[in-house]
């Protein structure tokens, strides 16, 4: 049997709330690199641009699939008819199990794009990893927690390298950037051990929510200090 | 050592030395603050009056080139992106 939803019926809603923000700040994120891809023509800024673009459209697709089965559950309650609940699910089955593969797909290739970006990787290890990450997301349909357990380890290791940068040149954006994605890492972690209590799933979503506003306070102080630098220069 | 100036750098660096001078250079200026050749200068400087991000005028006996506001939004960008570069160690 396939889990689908996580969430705590409380809950409901305040995660698609939660997981649009993260949306938000990673879409605003890949369009600035994407402008500035077109400036400098960097392949850096394309690959920092499109594993952004695969992790925001990973959480469009898990905010389609909450959505429509909140609103499939709600429905039949408002209307009384809830012991047709499961048969309505029943039908949208199809939807949210490719919709819950999409979404795994998307986050891993999205995560191993940015290592990629800092560790270079050979033609054979990009078919390797790609392979791998499809063996993950097949275990993961019976054994979610590997699919968290995978994305812990890309976050890590992405959240090492951003904080070694920091160690280099000793930027605040940089510190608050490396801070960012290792707090998105720790939330994986509340992910794994949802089935012991929904709760964690609660907790997950909240820190995880902490993590994208992080990196978006880091985002809009990288604007802000270009701007104040150019500024100052003028002066 | 650093690396070879690519475009984008030379742009920059025309730009921001035209800044430093309160926006408004005259062209030998120009070429020395940006360690640029005549010949390298002259197509970049054509590229940037064709692209309106700066603009020739002539003042007396001299030449100037002077930043145009479009001209100092893209510095402004260029600084963002640098910004950005050394946020995510690209």
């Amino acid at each position: 049997m396939v889990q689908v939803v996580f969430s705590p019926k409380w809950f409901w809603g305040k995660d698609i709330f939660i997981d649009s923000i993260a949306l938000l700040v990673l879409l605003s994120i890949a369009i600035f690199a994407t402008k500035h891809y077109r400036i400098k023509k960097s392949k850096n800024y394309l690959y920092l641009a499109l594993s952004l673009y695969l992790i925001a459209l990973s959480f469009f697709s898990k905010i389609l699939i909450n959505f429509t089965i909140y609103y499939q559950v709600l429905h039949t309650q408002v209307i009384g008819s809830i012991e047709y609940t499961p048969v309505i699910l029943k039908s949208s089955e199809i939807l949210a199990v490719s919709g819950l593969f999409f979404y795994r797909l998307f986050t891993l290739l999205g995560l191993f794009m940015l290592y990629s970006i800092y560790e270079k990787q050979s033609k054979a290890n990009i078919i390797l990893m790609v392979y791998f990450i499809i063996i993950s997301i097949f275990f993961s349909k019976e054994e979610y927690y590997i699919f968290y357990l995978t994305c812990f380890i890309f976050l890590g290791v992405i959240s090492n390298r951003y904080y070694r940068n920091y160690k280099k040149n000793r930027e605040n954006t940089s510190g608050m950037l490396a801070a960012s994605f290792s707090v998105i890492a720790l939330s994986q972690i509340f992910f794994m051990f949802v089935n012991f209590t929904k709760h964690f799933y609660v907790v997950g979503e909240v820190i995880q929510l902490l993590g994208y506003i992080l990196l978006l306070v880091t985002f809009i102080l990288v604007l802000k200090h270009g701007r104040e630098k150019n500024k100052s220069r003028h002066h | 050592m650093e690396g070879k100036r690519t475009r984008v750098d030379i742009i920059e660096d025309m730009l921001s030395s035209i800044l430093s001078k309160g926006g408004r250079i005259k062209p030998t200026h120009l070429m020395y603050k940006s360690n640029m050749s005549h010949v390298q200068m002259k197509v970049y400087l054509d590229d940037l009056v064709q692209k309106e991000l700066v603009k020739k005028v002539k003042e007396g006996h001299y030449d100037y080139v002077i930043i145009t506001d479009k001209g100092n939004e893209f510095v402004q960008k260029l600084k963002q992106m640098r910004e950005f570069e050394k946020a995510f160690g690209l």
